[in-house]
């Protein structure tokens, strides 16, 4: 055995080398596959807030609602022109982010169905 | 950070799409596969059209594929040029090309989606090795048709929950990649030593 990790060592180090650092990120990649795994398999971390990037009619789509009711819950009395983001409407508005998404993760505990 | 990449999609659509995917061949440390899951996820909200999101992801991702492989054909021109003949380098160089040259396309479909973090470095030793423009491409074609429509489908299905698959999907295809790495380095070991056993070197006998 370590006959053979000497010679490998002097005739051949990239393979050896290469050998152990694909190892060692197996059981890297391994514990997060099962860390992840674990952390997503309970139902509360599914169904997290609305995010700054998304557009109305993402959250409609994303947490099945109806694209009107996330518009009025908004504000809007039709529906927004051009594809803005939750971030592009506060800024329009001059009111933080946090508040639009407040009034949404209000609306959307009650609205969404729950899986 | 990743916040700031999925903004930018929102905001500036298909062409970010396209940007990202293509620097992400090309080895630039970018989400691109969570962009490709969110972007599937606006095609199906109806902020991004669906055609347009698979057609940018692929072109960014066929053109990302090409300029990984020039640079490496480039790069080994020049180092070619200065390797002496015989030498260790150069030898190395020739047992690579045979390897690619007999299981090149395949290497290269499969480093587009299921070892999906070796692309990169693929591109770049199909270019080195010389490997034939027209089976790199070809390779190059189909692989990224089913990374683009598998990851664009994961988000058009998820929606809320492409954090979950992004995270998922990206320790399961490093995992296979390492395995693949494992495998690779496992097999020249065994020829090494199946070599220097055949050819009586005393250390290989040794238990």
């Amino acid at each position: 055995m370590f006959g053979k990790l000497r010679h490998l060592w002097h005739h051949h180090p990239v393979a050896l080398l290469l050998f152990g650092a694909a190892s060692v990120l197996v059981v890297v990649f391994a514990l997060r596959v099962a860390v992840f795994a674990l952390y997503w398999s309970d139902p509360d971390h599914r169904h997290h807030a609305p995010e700054p990037w998304m557009t109305p009619g993402f959250v409609a789509h994303a947490w099945h609602v109806p694209k009107p009711e996330v518009f009025r819950v908004l504000g809007y009395d039709d529906r927004p022109r051009g594809r803005q983001t939750l971030e592009q409407i506060a800024a329009e508005r001059g009111v933080p982010v946090s508040d639009l998404i407040g009034a949404l993760t209000t609306y959307l505990s009650d609205a969404a169905p729950r899986k | 950070m990743t916040e700031t990449f999925l903004s930018a999609l929102t905001v500036g659509g298909v062409p970010v799409l396209m940007f990202v995917t293509c620097l992400s061949c090309l080895a630039v440390p970018v989400p691109s596969s969570l962009l490709m899951l969110a972007a599937g996820a606006l095609a199906a909200s109806g902020d991004l059209g669906l055609a347009e999101v698979i057609a940018g992801a692929f072109a960014g991702a066929i053109l990302g594929d090409q300029l990984g492989y020039q640079i490496g054909r480039s790069g080994i021109a020049l180092a070619s040029a200065r390797m002496r003949p015989g030498s260790r380098a150069a030898l190395a160089l020739v047992r690579a090309e045979t390897l690619l040259a007999a299981r090149g396309g395949m290497a290269v479909f499969l480093s587009r989606w299921l070892l999906s973090p070796l692309g990169p470095y693929v591109n770049l030793v199909a270019g080195g090795t010389r490997l034939d423009r027209r089976l790199f491409t070809l390779g190059s074609l189909t692989g990224e048709a089913v990374w683009v429509t598998l990851y664009v489908g994961l988000g058009a299905l998820f929606g809320s929950q492409i954090d979950m698959v992004a995270q998922l999907s990206s320790s399961i295809v490093g995992l296979l990649a390492a395995l693949a790495v494992m495998g690779g380095a496992g097999l020249w070991i065994r020829r090494a030593l199946r070599r220097a056993h055949a050819a009586g070197d005393r250390d290989a006998l040794s238990r």
